[in-house]
Formats: structure tokens, sequence, C-alpha cells
């Protein structure tokens, strides 16, 4: 079933590629189903998925032989964690499809290939989060940049786009090369060799420390940490988001940034328990620098976008931050495996929010061809149905209760206190700076006098509004009742910590 | 079965984005909080209390405390006549979205009230705060108006860190947020959590240093603010602090500290408000002022007494602001020294007169037993405190007589005309607060009160007994002294300097003793500067090192080949002359036949899958 959730869309997309006469209606209604087939089979693995606590941490397996000498094989399951990225990775993938394509994508050939790399991508990202097997999942990890490259590079606007897609390109790949090194350093200390992922964790090949250790360590936080990204390593993102489409944006932050700290979750903190715990407090200090300075840096943007993307460096910080506690020496186990949670739920959050303001930065481009903030104003009367959504969308970017990422953010902050109070207690700034930009932003865009040369701005159209309704309300669901999503991550959170 | 109290007015809230018209949004608005405060009688009778499962580790938890029993009836009983009167008098412009946000607000508070652990209190906490910005920018065509709610939102968020502070101790300490783990803590962690929720509650509260949001807040319709300041997010500060005396209690440092924010606060605030030359701010530093007494109170140990000063409050200040929205829209102008309407709106002078004299604390209206209460309470804990607080009762009689001078006297103004005339439904709510103002000052009067302190249960009611202080007879006099000198001080005001804190120099001094610009320049300027800062050096320096990278690579790139440019050109070529032989050599290949080609398809594929096998 796994398997399908990722050959579903990577035949889908050969299919469009290949489909000559197709209107761009029927494109884009195949797209969406397509697309939907993932998401349908992971609600199904929802529901078959057991949080038990003596059930096995992998479930839904499926493994089949390839390269028997080196332990490779293509070996598919989840945990909690990796079903709730993946299931909201899915869900982000199909509002991309479906919102309206950007204008770069307008004629007829290029939207076939519009939709094609979209699926490709879909079913590419999938494989990232459901792999069980090293190897595979590098494959997945680096075929993922090949997706976006083109995305932004063939359908991004603004005379940079190419250039702007290169140095994502380059600057990933470099960190993607960092982790590749660090994979075979792990790999290389099992006997016999294997890339199974469930052997390495319950291995913990490299246990003793030392620096062998570190520098593996070192080279999987560096690419990982790239791809989050982390400060300093994040200046490779602003630059693509702005000149990316605004469907391939709602997906370079919801689903690829997750990548890296999912990745995080999956081998250095699963496989090499003893030094990530060692190097732990580093990281965290890192984290609540990427936190404090992401949201100022943002507060400081006057594009849109750029905006919006420095948030991604925000949120992220805080992803990081509750991985970084789970595994530190001090704190109770408990308080561990809340900040866990709430990492986890912040992935989650974090993509359904930024995936909804990106698109809905589509839609200011779409109308307005404009990034700068000061350029709009008073579209509240233009554009109530835009409005109440961006609002929505802000107030949960920045943390409010009842929506879902104060759920994530209030756990990670209560988690990171019990093993490191002050950072914990630094990083709370962060929400106040979020609030303050993301106001500010809602007074540009839509308060005050309308500037003339918008007096025909048009608002949301149905499927725009359909696709972020749609986002949002699962944004209100999961702020309200967690629970169900909770028990779920949570269960795997627990047995992680507690290794 | 307690998440019900805040579910019904959040519900109504949403189901009222689908109304239009007046008389539709006020019977809507009137009907649920009639409905929520049956259910609030009911609850606090049936002893009502909630769970609510929100992951594996953290639950949220509802009950009601004594003090919670009092608020959760409050909120509605207040909310009620606000609601009536914004959906039969406010701006048609956004009415339906101005009643909903009115309603969800309510619930957000009846939320907060319920809240039995410190998650659920944030929960509610934070949506207070936010439901507040959207009012505060409800007319959101001047972006004034939106400014304002920003920075309102700011202030108060930056308290909420508190908050937020004071739950992850508690949680990190004993792995739960109930109230009473709190009670479990020592050392660093309860001094912390202390600090925390005093943080919030001070700004939540407008004390100092954080008043000067509440001015701001003014740019809220007149119907925003009597809730804003009568039973929602001003009155969480002061709800806060009561509801967690007793843990607080245990820290030394903590009563200091109240009483002392609280006094500077209530004399600042009087201070202001007699300065202030504008019908609503005058009352917003007076909302700040009494929110200090209650400060006092719960220091001195009386947090019962802050409690019935909170609800007096409530109803005398909801029915001063709804008074104060009408007297602006009917003379026009906002400014006290502009209106005097009293021969022109007998009847709404009148009903304001019942709520200026509960304010200036004349008896035997509501505001001089509770502030009588404050006094005793002061006295009991300094000589000087009394001092203080009677001097905070001469300034509120001096602003209060101004204020009801002014704005209904005979004199002032050019007469004339009315700009706009109070509609049945607004009047109806005003009179609805007068009486609900009278009724509380018939239930507090001293003979009254002992009756029921005694109450009908000896024991509960020794209880209550002892959680009001004594009173003095000297205090009592010096209480109605202080008044009488504060009303001759009004009197002398308005006779000698109508338009007093209308120009510069006196000024400031009514726009919070000049706290706004010292905060502007000190604080939010350079904040934003920084964050300029950072974003320039975001792109010049930190992005300038992978740049600088990829220069250095291609550069050496370069160099390397100019070095050695011979060798790759021979090699070039060699590999050209290669290419073309093979080349031809592949043409022999393209024979045109399906077979052939098959054929080499099938080869690769064997080739490839030796490959493999051999790999494996």
């Amino acid at each position: 079933m796994l398997s399908a959730t990722i050959w579903v869309p990577l035949i889908g997309a050969v299919l469009l590629a290949a489909w000559r006469d197709a209107s761009p209606r029927g494109l884009r209604i195949a797209a969406v189903l397509i697309a939907s087939i993932p998401l349908v089979l992971l609600v199904v693995a929802w529901v078959r998925f057991d949080a038990a606590a003596d059930a096995p941490l992998f479930q839904l397996v499926e493994e089949l032989r390839w390269i028997s000498t080196l332990g490779v094989a293509w070996r598919l399951g989840v945990d909690g964690i990796a079903l709730a990225v993946a299931s909201v990775s899915a869900l982000v993938f199909v509002a991309a499809v479906a919102y309206p394509p950007p204008n770069s994508a307008s004629d007829e050939g290029r939207l076939r290939h519009y939709y094609a790399w979209l699926l490709f991508l879909d079913g590419i990202s999938l494989g990232v989060f459901l792999a069980l097997d090293l190897l595979l999942f590098y494959v997945f990890f680096d075929l993922s940049l090949v997706g976006m490259y083109f995305l932004i590079g063939r359908f991004g606007h603004g005379e940079d786009a190419r250039r702007a897609a290169l140095k994502f390109f380059i600057y990933t790949l470099g960190g993607s090369l960092a982790m590749l090194l660090g994979i075979i350093g792990l790999v290389l200390a099992t006997d016999p060799l294997t890339f199974d992922m469930r052997t390495l964790i319950a291995a913990q090949p490299l246990s003793g420390g030392g620096t062998y250790a570190g520098l593996v360590l070192l080279g999987l936080i560096l690419g990982l940490g790239i791809k989050t990204p982390i400060v300093p390593f994040h200046t490779w993102l602003p630059p693509a988001h702005v000149d990316a489409p605004g469907p391939a944006s709602a997906i370079l932050a919801g689903v690829l940034l997750k990548m890296g700290t999912y990745g995080l979750v999956r081998l250095p903190f699963s496989m090499l328990r003893e030094t990530f715990a060692h190097y732990a407090l580093p990281l965290a200090i890192v984290a609540v620098v990427s936190i404090v300075y992401g949201a100022l840096v943002a507060w400081g943007q006057t594009n849109l976008k750029r905006r919006i993307a420095y948030t991604s460096v925000n949120h992220m910080g805080y992803v990081v931050l509750g991985i970084a506690a789970a595994a530190g020496l001090s704190g109770q186990a408990s308080a561990r495996a809340v900040a866990l949670t709430g990492a986890t739920f912040e992935m989650v959050a974090h993509a359904l929010i930024t995936g909804a303001l990106f698109l809905i930065a589509g839609a200011f481009w779409q109308r307005g061809g404009e990034y700068e903030l000061r350029a709009y104003g008073g579209l509240a009367r233009r554009a109530p149905r835009l409005t109440g959504l961006t609002v929505l969308a802000a107030f949960a970017s920045l943390g409010l209760p009842g929506l879902a990422g104060f759920v994530a953010e209030f756990q990670v902050f209560a988690g990171a206190f019990a093993v490191y109070p002050w950072l914990a207690a630094i990083a709370l700034l962060g929400i106040l700076i979020t609030a303050a930009l993301f106001l500010q932003m809602l007074q540009l865009l839509f308060f005050g006098e309308l500037p003339a040369r918008w007096s025909g701005f048009a608002d949301l159209g149905w499927s725009e509004t359909l696709v972020l309704c749609g986002l949002l309300l699962l944004v209100v669901v999961l702020g309200v009742y967690p629970g169900w999503a909770l028990t779920v991550i949570g269960a795997t959170a627990t047995r992680l910590v507690a290794g | 079965m307690l998440w019900l109290l805040p579910l019904t007015a959040m519900l109504a809230a949403v189901l009222a984005l689908g109304l239009r018209g007046r008389i539709a949004l006020a019977a809507w608005g009137t009907a649920a909080m009639l409905a929520a405060l049956g259910e609030s009688a009911a609850a606090v009778l049936g002893d009502w209390s909630g769970q609510w499962g929100f992951g594996p580790a953290i639950t949220l938890h509802a009950r009601l405390a004594p003090a919670s029993d009092v608020l959760v009836c409050l909120v509605p009983a207040v909310a009620l006549p606000v609601v009536l009167f914004a959906a039969m008098h406010e701006a048609r412009a956004g009415l339906t979205r101005l009643v909903a946000l009115l309603l969800f607000f309510a619930g957000a508070m009846q939320l907060l009230v319920v809240a039995d652990d410190l998650l659920t209190l944030l929960i509610g906490w934070e949506l207070v705060g936010a439901c507040s910005w959207a009012l505060i920018a409800h007319d959101w065509r001047a972006l004034e108006n939106p400014r304002s709610a920003t920075l309102a939102l700011l202030v108060t968020r930056f308290g909420d860190l508190g908050l937020f502070l004071a739950a992850m101790t508690t949680f990190a300490a004993t792995g739960s947020f109930a109230f009473e783990a709190i009670g479990t803590l020592h050392g660093w962690p309860l001094h912390l959590v202390a600090a925390g929720l005093l943080l919030a509650a001070a700004a939540k509260s407008a004390q100092l240093p954080f008043s000067f949001w509440l001015f701001r807040a003014m740019a809220g319709p007149s119907s925003v603010s009597a809730l804003l300041h009568a039973a929602t997010m001003v009155a969480a500060g002061a709800y806060l602090l009561v509801r967690l005396q007793p843990v607080l209690a245990g820290v030394g440092w903590v009563a200091p500290t109240v009483i002392g924010i609280g006094l500077a606060t209530a004399v600042g605030g009087g201070l202001v408000a007699v300065f202030q030359p504008h019908v609503k701010r005058l009352l917003a530093a007076s909302t700040s002022a009494h929110y200090g007494l209650m400060w006092v109170a719960v220091g001195a140990g009386y947090p019962l007494v802050a409690l019935l000063h909170l609800v007096v409050h409530a109803s005398f200040k909801a029915l001063l602001f709804l008074s104060a929205g009408l007297a602006a829209s009917a003379g026009g102008s906002a400014l006290l020294a502009d209106l005097g309407l009293g021969r022109r709106l007998p009847r709404l002078a009148l009903l304001s007169l019942i709520g200026t004299l509960a304010l200036a604390g004349v008896p035997p209206l509501a505001g001089a037993w509770s502030k009588e209460l404050i006094g005793a309470a002061a006295e009991q804990w300094s000589p000087w405190l009394a001092a203080g607080v009677l001097l905070v009762g001469a300034l509120s009689g001096c602003y209060a007589a101004r204020w009801q001078w002014q704005v209904f006297g005979p004199s002032g103004g050019e007469g004339g005309e009315l700009h706009a005339r109070p509609g049945r439904g607004a009047m109806a709510a005003v009179t609805l607060l007068a009486v609900e103002t009278l009724a509380l000052s018939l239930l507090l009067a001293p003979p009254v009160r002992d009756w029921l302190a005694a109450g009908p249960d000896a024991s509960a009611g020794s209880g209550l007994a002892s959680a009001l202080p004594s009173e003095t007879l000297w205090m009592t006099r010096a209480t109605l002294l202080a008044l009488g000198v504060g009303l001759y001080a009004a009197r002398w005001l308005v006779a000698s300097r109508p338009r007093l804190g209308e120009r510069d120099a006196d000024g400031a001094l009514a726009d919070w003793l000049g706290l706004p610009t010292l905060v502007d320049t000190a604080v939010s300027r350079p904040l934003a500067r920084l964050a300029t800062a950072a974003a320039r050096f975001d792109d010049a320096v930190l992005d300038a090192i992978p740049t600088g990278i990829a220069r250095l690579g291609r550069w050496s790139v370069g160099v390397t080949a100019r070095g050695i440019e011979r060798v790759m050109d021979g090699a070039a070529e060699g590999a050209a002359w290669l290419t073309d032989g093979a080349g031809r050599d592949l043409r022999h290949l393209e024979t045109g036949l399906a077979h052939h080609y098959l054929f080499w398809i099938a080869a690769g594929a064997v080739g490839m899958a030796a490959f493999v096998l051999l790999g494996a």
C-alpha cells in the first residue's frame, strides 16, 4: 500500500507528460485525482496504524530485495511521526495541484509539464518520509531537489528565477553530499553491511562516541540543517521562495523543509542517540538563534514572500529546538517526549499554515504582479474573503490558541523548558516578534486607504477559496481537538525518547 | 459540561455571521447572552466541571472556584446590554462582524474564567487578546485604528509571555499545568511563576508601565470599550490575581510589589484622568486607576474585596462608556468641553449620573461601599497605604464630577440641534446597566451585606465575613472627606479651566505622563531599526559566505582551465575525433529495421540484468 502512494503519482506524472491533446481543465482534474490517491491511502494507513505501547514501532512495512550484498532493499514503513508528516505532505500536494496554476504555466505544453513535475515531486517527497532504507531515503532526498529545481527554474517568475533555482540546487546538493558522507560513515560501522533503518536504530552502530561518530553526526546535521534550514545556512531559501510560483512555494515550505527536520529525527536522533545527545545543547542554541534571528529578519523584510519565507526559518527553529531538547541529557523523559511531540506537530502545523500563506502570496502575484507590502493597502474593501483567510492564517502562524500552531509551539516550549530553561525562555521572544511582523503585514496589505491602482483587485475565486478553507479548517480542527493526532505522534515520540 | 459556557457564546458568534439587520442581530445577541447567563447560573448551582483531552500528556481542566462563580455570571450580565447597544447603535458598516466578535469575546472570557489550569487559562487569555485586536481595529478604513490595535495586542502579548513562562515552569517542575500544582512549587520555580503571573496580569489590567495601551484601545467603538473595560480583557488581569492570590501570597515579595504597582497606577491614572479632555480617554484612565485599587486590595490580602470592586466597576463603567458613546455622537465631538448635553438629553444625563456617582464613590451607590472596603483593607496593611487610597478617592471624585458636569452639564457647547438622537434600543441597554448598578448598590449596602455574610449557613458565612476587612469609623469619615475635596476641586476646575488637557503642555500629562512617547522612542523604534538592520546583515554578510564560496570555486576553475588549457584542448580534440568515429560506426546501426532495434533493446536489457545480478 505504501509503495502505491509513491508509484501512483510517479506514474501519473509520466502519463500527464505524455497526454498531448489534454485541455487545461482536464489536466487539472486529472492531476488532482492522481494526487488525491496517496492522500486517501495515507488516511487508510492512519486508520490501520496501531498506537498501542506494545505495537511495533514501524508498521505497514513493505520489503523487496534489491542489492543484497550492500544490505540495500526497497523498504517502506511508518511510525507515528513519519505517518503524520507524510499525510500532511500528501495533503499539501493536493492543495498545490488544485490551486490555479501560475500564469507562467499557461500555455498548453508547459501546463502539462507543470503538473507532471508536481506529481513527480509528490511521489518523491512521500518516498522520503516512507523510506525505511537509508539509501532509498538518500535517493528520494536528492531527487526532490531535481523536481523543485525545475518547478522554480521553469515556472518561476522574475528575472532571477533560473539563478535562484540554481542557488537552491547547488546549496542543498552540497548539503546532501555532506549527508551522504555521514550516511556512508554510519553504514560502514555496521557488520554485516545494512542500510535498514530498523537495524541501524536497534544496533546504534557508533554508540562508543569519539571523533568518528562526531564527524558522522556533523555530516548528517550539516546536510539536514541546510535543508531545514537553520541559521546560518538559510540564505538559499528566500530567493528560491520569491521566484517560485505560489503552489511550488507552498510545497517548498510545507514539504521540502520538513525533509530536513524529519531527517534529524529519523537519522541522527534515532541512530546516533548518544552522540546526538552529547551535541544537543549546541544544536539547541543554533535553534534558538534561528527562532529569534529568523523572526527579526522576517520583520525587517518589505517583501511579502521574503517575509513569509523568513518566518519559516523561525518556525523550523521551534522544530529543531524541540528535537534537540528531546535528545537532551537532563530533564524527565515525559517532558522530552512532549518536546518531540511538539516538534512533530509543528512540522504538521507549519506545513498547513505556511502552505496556506504561500498560496495566498501566489494569489497576490497573480493579481498584482507585486510582492512589495507597501504597494498594497486597503484591500479588505475589495477582497473580504482573501482578507479573512489571510487574517486566520497569520494568526495561526503567530501561534494563536485554538489553532494548530499554538498546540505545537506550546509543547515545544513546555518540553524544552524542562531541559534547557534559559533557551526556552529566550525562544519565547520569537512569538512576540512574529506577532509584530504578521500584524504589521495585515495592516499594510488590507487596511487603510485603497490605492487607486488596485480598484479592480479581484477577490479569491472559488477554487482558491476552497483550497485555502480546506487547509485552514484542518488548522482549526488540529488546534481545538489535537488529541487524535497527538496520540499517534506521542506514542512514537515516547518510544523514541526512551530509546 | 462546563465547556458549554464558553462554547455557547463562541458558537453564537459563528452563527451570527449569517445574520443581517439591526433587529436580527440584537435579538440573536441578547438571546445568546441570556442563554449564557442561564447556563452560568446552572453551572454555579450545579457545580459543573469539565475535562478535554489535548493529547496523551496534556488535559485541559475547567472548574468553578468562588471567584469564577461571580465572574461567569458577570460576563454575560454585562455583555448582554453591550451587545444590544452595539446592534442597535453602532455604524452599519461591519455591524455583523462587530456583534459576532463581541459575542466571541465574551465566550473567550468565559473560557478564561472557568479555567482550572494554566494552559486553559492561557488559551482563553490569548483569545481574549486576539478578539480585542479585531475589535479595536473594527473600523479598519482609518489606518490609525489597526495601528492602535496592533500596539494594544503587542503590549498585552508581551505580558502573555509571563503566562507562558509560568505555565512552562509549572509543567517542567511538576509535570502538570493545574493551579494546585503551583502551590507545591518552591525555590526559583515558584518565584518565576509568581513573576510571570504578575507580568501577565499587569499588562492585561493596564497597570504601570503598560497602562498606555488602554488609550490606544479607545480607537474601537464605544461598545467595544464598554465590554473590554468592564467584563473582559482588562478584568482578566485582576481576576487572575484574585483567583491565584492564595498561591501567590506565599511568595514574600509579591504582596508589596502588587500594592506598589496598584497604588502607583491608581494615583497616576487618577491624575491622568483629571487632566484628560477626551470623553472616552478620561474613563479609560479611570479604569487603570480602579484596577490599581483592586491590586491594592489583593496585595493587602483581601481578594474578595477586589472581586466586589471588579463587579461594581464592571456595571458602572460599561454604563458610562455606552453613555459616552451616545453623548459623543449626539454632540458631534469627543471633547468634554464641547458637550454640555444635559438639557437636551435629560434621561441619558440622569442614567449617567447613577454611573458617575458610583464612579466617584458617593453613598449609597455601590462604588462607595466597595471603595470603603478597599480603604479598610489598606488601613490594615499600613496607614500610609490608607492615605494613598484616600488620595485616589479624592481624584476619582474629581474626574467623575468633571466628566458628568462637562458632558451633561447645562453650560458649554453651542446648544442647537443634536447630531444624532439616541435610539430606543441603545437607551434600553444603558437603562439595563443603570438598573444593574442600583441593584448592586443595594446588595452591597452594609446592612444587607452583613446579613448576607452571616448567611443562612453559619459556617460558610463566617468564612465570608473573615474575608472582608472590618471598617473603622475614622476611615469611613476620611473617605467621605476626601470625596468632598475631590468634588470641590472639580467644581473649581470646570469653572476656571474647562479645556484642561487640550493643549500641548498639559496634554503630555493627560497622555499617560508621556509614557507612550517614551516607549515609542526607547522600545518600538529601536526594535524596528534592529529588525531592518538584521535584514540588511542577512543579505550583506550571511548570504555573502556561500556566494563567496561559489565565486571562489568559479575562479579556481578558471585558473585551472587556463593552466592546463593545452592539455585539455588536446584531450578535447582527441575526444572529438573519437566521437566522430563512433558516430560513423553507430550510423550503421540505424538501419530503420524494427527487428534490429528490438535486438539492441533486448541486448541492453540482458546487459543491465547481468549487471544487477553480478552486483547481487
